[in-house]
């Protein structure tokens, strides 16, 4: 399929997956090198970024995000922004404001979150490239549901200036895609240091690739997962064995500790981020003019916020207020600091930690919408403790469930290595057979 | 009566303290703009460093302790001119804490802290119900200098407000624009619970709101009703001051360290910067070192902290009372002159001196010499406008004797002499040349 002749089909795939929040209106490819699509939170001139969101509909920032500005000017055309829980609150993408994008092997199930619609485009169209962005599981999880394959720098290694923020601690800017190749090489494209974003100043360069020899499985990684997924992770571990990879088992006992911490730093954050959306500058806009500003403020926030953004923005409001902020948000960043050190001991043994990605296979919508919050935070348990750690980690599918379900594994390597990962991700994918959905339009 | 203040000041960096728009004034509301100092969706904050280096100069400047490590946080209050909804601030790693400042050199006040800030945008009220917003300013840098409260009446207060401001601009250079630049929360006390006025502009406002203050403080306590925690606004035109919030209603703030810039390690930097000696102690060090009154030393160093240089170099060449008798005199006289036409280095005043002290030149020929020198002139023509000078005043003895009759009860007479020939000449002199020239042909006819 030529590049522009998939150009004109987006509108019918959408129509169908609904991984698009905004398609671009050019129908001609030109010399474009590769097309991409990039997550509704980052920032690009020529479409609206709303982050999921009702509160930003109609916004078009004068800026492009780095990330995006430095794939256009490899050669790349930005196809459409892609559909996203609002403003990356959710497991699921079912927290959009613009409609639930459908997982290419069961329609009936979700693509995972929060970059839900990055990876079913990644999955649908072969070749895409999609740019994601993980707080605590937002790639991972949705390369696992969907079979692709997807990767989270290390914190620092791509610029974040134009995300929309949700924890600048902890945001990611990665890839997803369904070639193992393209995240060195995308990953590559938009790294290195931007001084619009001090965070992603101080970063070495990218190393060299770098054979993957070992792993480590913490005890207990299998446990409180699906049967199907045990099963799939456990063919995984046994195939990378018989690729001549060392496989140990490890103590890594406050990794249970991560979520919490997670949940804590990520809100506490997340809720003075969303401060600023208040129905003044941008988005939704020119409300009740003769009420007193605060109440200006609070109509358009009640009015546009979804109730998983206002359930944040509560929690994370709570987290830090005077006689709480101890004992919840500075203590969490400790456990922060010992979940770091925890990983460091471990790979200096070997060359990264291996788990499962998720504890399932994508759920059925008719699930999700009976499950409780704290249900579906838990779903994050293993992608979490590589992102609060600000871990490189990459999820590449292992296998399928009875129904034909992907299941991912995710490898975490150290700081500022993901050269092995960029490796061993393109070993696997020789070594896998891969069962792509059908994709009918 | 206790008073403590929290003292804003502009730091006079060429952009802003997290994007590089200019600090300089705009040609129109929010032209001076970007998405940094808008808060626009994904926009976040970059250092200018040189905000630190100001900011490590006024805490050494307040005998702060700076620690190795200092870090910015969030504020989070809702505001229309708060462009992110939360100001970057520091909250519990500032830039200085724990100084001390002498206020006339000798009543320490102490110094709780001083840390760095954005300034907000700027709100016009237009109308009754509708205001506009101008973030030209949003992102400005501020010190922010907390005092303990120390202070002991407003006058004090304003006082002391106008030695800080003097010492700040001395200490990292900021042209003196008037004193609207500085904003100042003011806390007063007259018993157990204090008052806090939130953002008074200028000297004499922060005077007149405290004693306003104090005035309904006290008037309160005696009529046995009691003064409740809050926080009040500075009415100028009216001069009163009006409660805004009562302490229950105070926002917890809810900060948290601001996750995009990280941790400054600013140890190297305040090790290296040196501050320049600010006028309040060399006055004192003057005095001291050289044992001349407080009150030439005051001369000298608010004429001019050089002047006050040059008097230091020649008492190094020379010896103290020779130093000070020649920079009261004919130094200070041609001063003004020398600076007007950009004088930068006055160190041939200390050779025409020691020509002097060697014996090489009379006293008459050194103080034409330096006058020549300061003014840029020669010798000649120095001597022919002293001698014009000379002419007139003694022209206007002639024809009033009667001066120097008062001149000996009063030596205040002279001024009659003085106010007539600065109005003949219109400043062709200046006023320590026509006093010297006076004083010396009055005591011819005593």
């Amino acid at each position: 399929m030529s590049q522009t002749s998939v150009l004109s089909s987006l509108s019918e795939i959408n129509e169908k997956y609904r991984m698009f929040r905004t398609i671009t209106s050019e129908t001609d490819a030109g010399d474009a090198k590769f097309l991409f699509s990039a997550k509704d939170n980052l920032t690009s001139k020529d479409m609206e970024t709303c982050s999921g969101s009702r509160i930003l509909e109609g916004y078009r920032p004068p800026f492009d995000a780095t990330s995006i500005a430095r794939m256009r000017e490899a050669g790349g055309l930005l196809v459409g922004k892609t559909n996203m829980d609002e403003f990356g609150f959710g497991t699921f993408s079912t927290n959009s404001a613009f409609g639930v994008p459908r997982n290419p092997y069961d329609l009936e199930r979700s693509c995972g979150g929060s970059s839900g619609g990055a990876a079913c485009a990644a999955a649908v169209m072969e070749g895409h490239v999609a740019i994601g962005v993980s707080t605590g599981g937002s790639i991972c999880c949705p390369a696992s549901f969907c079979g692709v394959y997807g990767i989270v720098p290390t914190y620092g290694r791509v610029s974040r200036y134009g995300l929309l923020d949700y924890g600048n601690s902890l945001d990611k800017i990665g890839i997803i895609s369904s070639n193992a190749s393209d995240l060195g090489k995308y990953v590559g494209i938009m790294a290195g240091a931007d001084p619009r974003d001090p965070t992603s100043c101080v970063q070495p360069a990218i190393g060299a690739r770098r054979k993957l020899e070992s792993v480590a499985v913490p005890k207990g990684a299998a446990e409180g997962v699906s049967e199907a997924v045990r099963k799939a992770f456990a063919d995984g571990l046994e195939a990378l064995k018989g690729m001549g990879v060392d496989v140990e088992t490890v103590e890594m006992p406050s990794l249970k500790y991560a979520i919490p911490a997670y949940y804590v730093i990520a809100t506490s954050e997340a809720s003075t981020n969303l401060a600023r959306y208040c129905g003044m500058r941008y988005g939704h806009q020119y409300g009740d003019l003769s009420l007193k500003f605060d109440d200006y403020f609070t109509s358009f926030r009640s009015q546009y916020f979804g109730e998983e953004a206002k359930r944040r923005i509560l929690l994370g409001t709570f987290t830090r207020m005077v006689g709480f902020r101890d004992r919840y948000y500075s203590k969490a960043r400790m456990v922060r600091q010992s979940i770091i050190g925890e990983y460091r001991s471990v790979l200096r043994g070997c060359d990264a930690v291996l788990t499962p990605t998720m504890p399932f296979v994508s759920p059925k919508f008719s699930d999700i919408s009976i499950m409780t919050p704290v249900e579906s935070y838990k779903a994050d348990i293993l992608t979490g403790p590589p992102n609060i750690a600000g871990m490189p980690h990459a999820s590449v599918p292992c296998g399928y469930d009875g129904d034909g379900m992907p299941v991912g594994m995710q490898f975490v390597a150290d700081h500022w290595d993901e050269g092995v990962l960029f490796s061993a991700a393109e070993e696997w994918e020789k070594n896998f057979d891969a069962v792509r959905p059908e994709v009918s339009i | 009566m206790k008073i403590g203040l929290e003292v804003h000041v502009q730091l006079p960096t060429k952009s802003k303290l997290f994007c590089p728009c200019p600090t300089t004034d705009a040609p129109a509301p929010n032209t001076h703009v970007c998405p940094v100092c808008l808060g626009l969706p994904g926009a976040r904050p970059m250092m200018n460093g040189k905000a630190i280096e100001y900011g490590i100069l006024l805490a050494k400047m307040l005998g702060c302790t700076i620690r190795d490590t200092t870090w910015f946080a969030r504020k989070i209050y809702f505001y229309p001119d708060n462009a992110k909804n939360f100001q970057i601030t520091q909250y519990d790693r500032p830039l200085g804490e724990k100084g001390m400042y002498y206020l006339n050199g000798k009543k320490p006040i102490r110094i709780t802290r001083i840390h760095i800030e954005e300034d907000p945008g700027k709100i016009k009220r237009v109308g009754d119900l509708s205001s506009l917003v101008d973030y030209n300013r949003s992102g400005i840098p501020l010190a922010e200098i907390v005092t303990e409260p120390d202070l002991s009446t407003p006058a004090e207060a304003r006082e002391f407000l106008g030695q800080l401001i003097r010492d700040i601009r001395h200490t990292i250079d900021i042209p003196d624009d008037g004193e609207r630049s500085i904003r100042c929360d003011c806390n007063l006390s007259v018993g157990i619970e204090r008052c806090e006025v939130k953002n008074v502009t200028g000297l004499r406002n922060v005077e007149r709101a405290l004693t306003y203050e104090m005035v309904r403080q006290t008037k309160l306590l005696k009529a046995g009703g009691k003064v409740v925690r809050e926080t009040r606004r500075f009415d100028e035109e009216r001069g009163v001051t009006i409660s805004v919030r009562k302490k229950e209603m105070e926002a917890d703030y809810g900060y948290i360290d601001e996750p995009d810039l990280g941790i400054f390690n600013v140890k190297e930097l305040a090790d290296s910067l040196k501050i320049k000696e600010s006028p309040h102690n060399m006055i004192i060090r003057l005095t001291k070192e050289y044992g001349i009154d407080e009150r030439t030393a005051k001369q000298f160093v608010s004429t001019s902290v050089d002047l006050a240089r040059l008097f230091e170099d020649l008492a190094a060449a020379t010896d103290a009372e020779t130093a000070r008798t020649w920079t009261s005199g004919a130094i200070s006289a041609g001063w003004r002159a020398f600076e007007a036409r950009g004088g930068k280095d006055a160190s041939e005043a200390v050779s025409i001196v020691r020509d002097f002290t060697n014996g090489k030149i009379t006293d008459t020929e050194c103080g034409l010499r330096i006058k020549a020198f300061l003014t840029g002139t020669d010798v000649d023509s120095v001597n022919a406008g002293s001698a014009d000078l000379d002419a007139m005043i003694s022209e206007y003895l002639d024809g009033n004797p009667s001066v120097v009759e008062d001149y000996r009860k009063n030596e205040k007479a002279a001024n009659r002499v003085i106010g007539h020939v600065m109005k003949q000449t219109g400043g062709a002199y200046s006023s320590a040349d026509i006093v010297d020239a006076t004083k010396k042909l009055i005591g011819e006819r005593l």
